[in-house]
């Protein structure tokens, strides 16, 4: 008997065993595409605004996915987020949760969509992967450096995925610019434009003010505290609830966080810096008008971070990013439309329009945890990307050229900056 | 639909001048007991920001305050002088509550070795959110010291405090494997890789052993 089961396969064992009770779909009525309950994917929601709104809209759409539960300090958009997930599948399965330990505790739930404010990003991020949950995460993904570093070492510890909501890397105007430098097209590259926040949207530098205290709304509407979370304590006042915590320093990390998590992060994935920072960061300009952060990694190639207004100079559309090199350039953004100089030009095809980028970013990820392949904006790429933007945020909160050894992951010329790179968090959270 | 106006801070709250103030008039201001806490607060941040030994005593105080704790630990945290993690190590007894876990959190972020000691005995407390900001405070500290302990706790503890303690001493793993101490973190590796860990911490350290060995390139 023991010899037999040694000489026993497990695939022969599973053929003798399950194979008589394999039934064709076709003998249950199934269609082309549909995906059994038991195979989809299961999703929870923490914090889901109208940016996440717009996450989950795209998340809905794929049937290999279910969007099961939601949670957030907010009993207003949990109803209306589980209504919408309800009308969506025809069903009422969309669990609510105010506490987001109980949702990570749904052994049956395998990722997570994080849409709250910024400053949760990362703790809640890191506690999803304690609980075994593959998490996407809108952007800006952390708060410091130092949060940078402690989300791709979460996500390393634990092999669990991380997909950034920085969609543009998979939206195909984007690619193509990408490609045209990998192919060397543009010949030797020189500089790397980031478009950052325009200052009249949000400043550089964010307020470190408070408002005006009002008074608490019960606790069942919103929990203060909760919503809170790790920031610094301030008193109450609706504005930051309805979106208006952005611009405070407390919350945000100002134009160069709000873009440059979007548009840094595209250069670094087109040339290939995703494992690296740069060197170096001077600021130029003020709060008030446009503003630049110029850069240099070790190898030589510029960065420059730059506001240049909504939809940049050359019209390509928000978030644009643009890449020269000695023997041409190219630009893009949000519009689609693709500029760049007359050498390039017989080199561009149409592309899908880039409205299509949060789609195809969403369906990555749902392929990459049905895979388990790495998608292309992992935390290991978000921390290299989010850690520039701090660092350049920093230097112009400082004002004055910082240099960098990305080796040691510090500045070499100012002490003050180096305490800067963390950010105390609230009792009792922690990263 | 009408936008509402944008809301200004009041003066009250306005940072201002606190902003350019050096460290002498920053401490005055946490010295001020008719100081109002919007400037405490912004003072706290400032001084750690400047690295200010003198104002470690001024933001210890302020460590009981449900408000300002934060705001002390936000100055205190990034002072590199051991009397800032002395007055943290110091205000864990006199503290209760959530103020107490967040000046346990600051001692694992200052990796401070001398607390070890203290947070070994708070992992067994009654207070398990307190035992687990300790659990955490081990690993992020590292060292033999702190894997002694978790290893210890690995053993007592279940549930929810088991995942924290199996968390933290896979943080410490890495610190050892940082620190050159290869050996005890592959031992802590093999005793987090029992079936009685939580499935997420019992897989990780199984890929932290997996990569360790890969790491060595040894020919099998």
């Amino acid at each position: 008997m023991y010899g037999f089961i040694l000489m026993t396969t497990r695939r022969q064992m599973l053929q003798t065993a399950v194979a008589p009770m394999i039934v064709p779909s076709v003998v249950l009525g199934q269609r082309a595409g549909h995906v059994a309950p038991s195979d989809k994917i299961l999703f929870g929601g923490i914090g889901i605004g109208s940016r996440g709104a717009h996450d989950l809209s795209k998340l809905l759409k794929i049937k290999e996915a279910k969007f099961i539960a939601i949670c957030d300090v907010r009993n207003e958009r949990r109803e209306t987020i589980k209504s919408t997930a309800d009308q969506n599948y025809g069903d009422r399965d969309c669990k609510m949760y105010e506490d987001q330990y109980e949702l990570l505790a749904r052994q049956d739930i395998d990722a997570v969509l994080i849409a709250t404010g910024d400053r949760w990003h990362t703790p809640l991020s890191i506690i999803a992967a304690q609980h075994g949950k593959d998490v996407y995460c809108e952007k800006p993904c952390s708060m410091s450096i130092e949060e940078s570093w402690a989300l791709a070492a979460a996500f390393k510890r634990y092999d669990r995925l991380y997909q950034a909501g920085c969609q543009r890397r998979n939206g195909a105007n984007f690619a193509l610019c990408r490609e045209l430098l990998r192919a060397g097209a543009l010949g030797k590259l020189q500089t790397l434009y980031a478009n950052v926040g325009p200052s009249v949207n949000w400043p550089p530098l964010p307020s470190r003010d408070w408002l005006a205290e009002e008074p608490l709304p019960a606790k069942q509407v919103l929990d203060w505290d909760r919503w809170l979370g790790p920031a610094p304590w301030r008193p109450y006042h609706s504005s930051y609830v309805r979106g208006g915590w952005r611009n405070f320093y407390d919350f945000h990390g100002g134009g160069i966080l709000e873009w440059g998590s979007h548009t840094v992060d595209l250069c670094h994935w087109a040339a290939d810096l995703d494992d690296t920072q740069p060197v170096d960061y001077e600021p130029v300009g003020g709060n008030t008008g446009p503003y630049a952060v110029n850069c240099t990694y070790a190898n030589g190639v510029k960065l420059v971070m730059r506001d240049n207004g909504w939809d940049g100079a050359l019209k390509t559309g928000s978030c644009s990013f643009r890449i020269e090199g000695d023997k041409g350039w190219v630009e893009t953004g949000d519009l689609t439309k693709i500029e760049c100089s007359d050498n390039i030009r017989p080199l561009l095809r149409p592309t899908e329009d880039a409205r299509m980028a949060l789609e195809n970013h969403m369906n990555e990820f749902v392929r990459c945890i049905r895979t388990r392949r790495m998608p292309s904006a992992s935390a290991a790429a978000a921390a290299n990307s989010h850690v520039t933007c701090h660092a350049a945020f920093i230097a112009f909160q400082r004002g004055k050229k910082l240099m960098w050894d990305p080796a040691k992951a510090e500045f070499t010329n100012d002490d003050v900056a180096n305490r800067m790179r963390s950010r105390a968090l609230r009792e009792p959270w922690r990263v | 639909m009408q936008q509402q106006p944008k809301p200004v801070p009041p003066a009250e709250y306005q940072e201002q001048a606190i902003a350019s103030m050096d460290a002498a008039a920053l401490v005055r201001i946490l010295q001020d007991k008719s100081a109002p806490e919007f400037q405490k607060a912004k003072a706290c941040v400032r001084l750690g920001e400047l690295g200010a030994k003198e104002a470690i005593a001024p933001m210890a105080a302020l460590l009981g305050d449900e408000h300002l704790n934060v705001y002390a630990r936000y100055g205190l945290e990034p002072i590199a002088d051991p009397a800032a993690a002395e007055a943290l190590r110091a205000a864990v007894a006199k503290l209760k509550g959530n103020v107490q876990i967040g000046v346990v959190n600051s001692l694992g972020k200052k990796r401070d070795e001398l607390a070890v000691p203290m947070l070994g005995k708070l992992v067994y407390g009654q207070n398990v959110p307190l035992a687990q900001a300790a659990a955490a405070a081990l690993g992020s500290i590292g060292g033999l010291a702190s894997a002694k302990e978790l290893q210890a706790a690995l053993g007592k503890t279940t549930g929810m405090m088991k995942m924290v303690v199996a968390d933290a001493a896979l943080v410490c793993c890495e610190r050892l494997i940082a620190d050159g101490k290869r050996e005890p973190a592959l031992a802590l590796y093999a005793v987090l890789s029992a079936p009685t860990t939580p499935k997420p911490q019992r897989l990780a350290a199984m890929s932290g052993i997996i990569a360790e060995e890969r790491s060595l390139a040894r020919p099998r």
